[in-house]
């Protein structure tokens, strides 16, 4: 190695491998204006929900349905997703259980609604895929909305 | 304002540059103007990123809590006390979100960089198909072997090396145009350990 490189000319080297080798995935800008492109907010009370890290490796989340789990505070969902030919269909278990709003929102594609019966169960057919996000009410209140983060479906 | 001042006044934080900036955008996002929400992001989603990569976290969870700390900004818009602060209140929170995905994931194992470098994922960082030379290989490597708190320090100064990103500087107290003694300290821990990968 060059070890008389100033630090200038390291830290531009260093500049250029980030930019390189690390930059922003594409779409990351337009899929987080979409996640926080919610109406209604006042007088709500939103909490952000995690997604549960289930991957044996990073990364293969994405376009591969499954069962995903996400939670926050007392509140996990665990959400089964099936291909049912361009379509899926999203069967939900939330727990603690109870006639919970639930809301799949799909980039491009409008949301759809339904609501968790006693048992904490809910079922979605018919979703579109893309980029999506859940929005749970919790006791079908306005007030506690629990949102996450996109996963693309 | 009255409804006709504001029609007159078309996007105030169009012309401004830096903290000015995201002060205005924040005011006018509290108003309801989701195009300026909407523009902090656009601005300062790559800040986030960097600051969560700079932490650890792989790309797929790091863009989890680029999601995640947007959000709560949303929900934070009204209680934030200093909008001119704002890339400084993002990088403290992206740091603390960061932190708790990792805790969380200890439990699992932990595949070490050399095994993972060679595991096939579906992660699509273009890592592996952009390092041309063994320089640029050892040089990366010797990056990713530094400390969080180097390679976040580097990472940052990237950043705020572009115009736009005057903000990051100030929020990580870096004077223009003057070396830190802690960024030195972080180049000179880089050549140690790229001198070290290159003479095993």
């Amino acid at each position: 190695m060059r070890t008389n490189q100033s630090d200038d000319e390291l830290m531009a080297e260093v500049a250029r491998l980030v930019n390189e080798l690390d930059p922003p995935p594409p779409g990351l800008v337009e899929r987080t204006q979409f996640a926080v492109a919610l109406d209604d907010l006042d007088n709500v009370e939103l909490e952000v929900a995690r997604w549960a890290d289930t991957r044996p490796l990073a990364g293969v989340r994405g376009g591969l349905p499954g069962t995903i789990t996400f939670f926050v505070g007392d509140l996990t969902v665990m959400v089964n997703v099936t291909r049912t030919g361009e379509r899926q269909r999203i069967d939900g278990w939330l727990v603690p259980a109870g006639a919970h709003g639930v809301e799949v929102r799909v980039a491009d594609h409008g949301s759809t609604v339904t609501t968790a019966d006693e048992g904490g169960r809910f079922v979605l057919t018919e979703v579109p895929r893309g980029t999506t996000q859940l929005l749970v009410r919790m006791n079908a209140e306005q007030s506690r909305t629990v949102v996450t983060p996109t996963v693309d479906l | 304002m009255t409804e006709l001042q504001a029609a007159s006044v078309v996007k105030p934080w169009a012309e401004l540059e830096g903290r000015d900036r995201h002060a205005a955008c924040m005011l006018a996002a509290r108003d309801g103007d989701k195009e300026a929400f909407d523009a902090l992001i656009a601005d300062l989603a790559p800040l986030v990123w960097h600051v969560a990569r700079g932490s650890g976290l792989d790309r797929t969870s790091a863009e989890d809590v680029v999601q995640t700390v947007w959000l709560a900004l949303l929900r934070h818009l009204h209680r934030l006390t200093e909008p001119r602060a704002l890339a400084g209140w993002l990088i403290t929170t992206t740091r603390r979100e960061a932190n708790r995905v990792q805790h969380r994931s200890t439990g699992q194992v932990e595949l070490s960089p050399e095994v993972a470098e060679q595991t096939p994922t579906a992660d699509p960082s273009p890592e592996h198909e952009v390092l041309r030379t063994e320089r640029d290989r050892a040089l990366w490597s010797a990056f990713h072997k530094l400390s969080q708190r180097c390679q976040e320090l580097l990472r940052l100064t990237v950043l705020a090396g572009r115009a736009e990103y005057r903000a990051v500087a100030e929020a990580l107290h870096m004077p223009h145009g003057s070396i830190g003694p802690t960024r030195g300290r972080c180049l000179n821990n880089l050549r140690s350990l790229y001198n070290g990968d290159s003479g095993s």
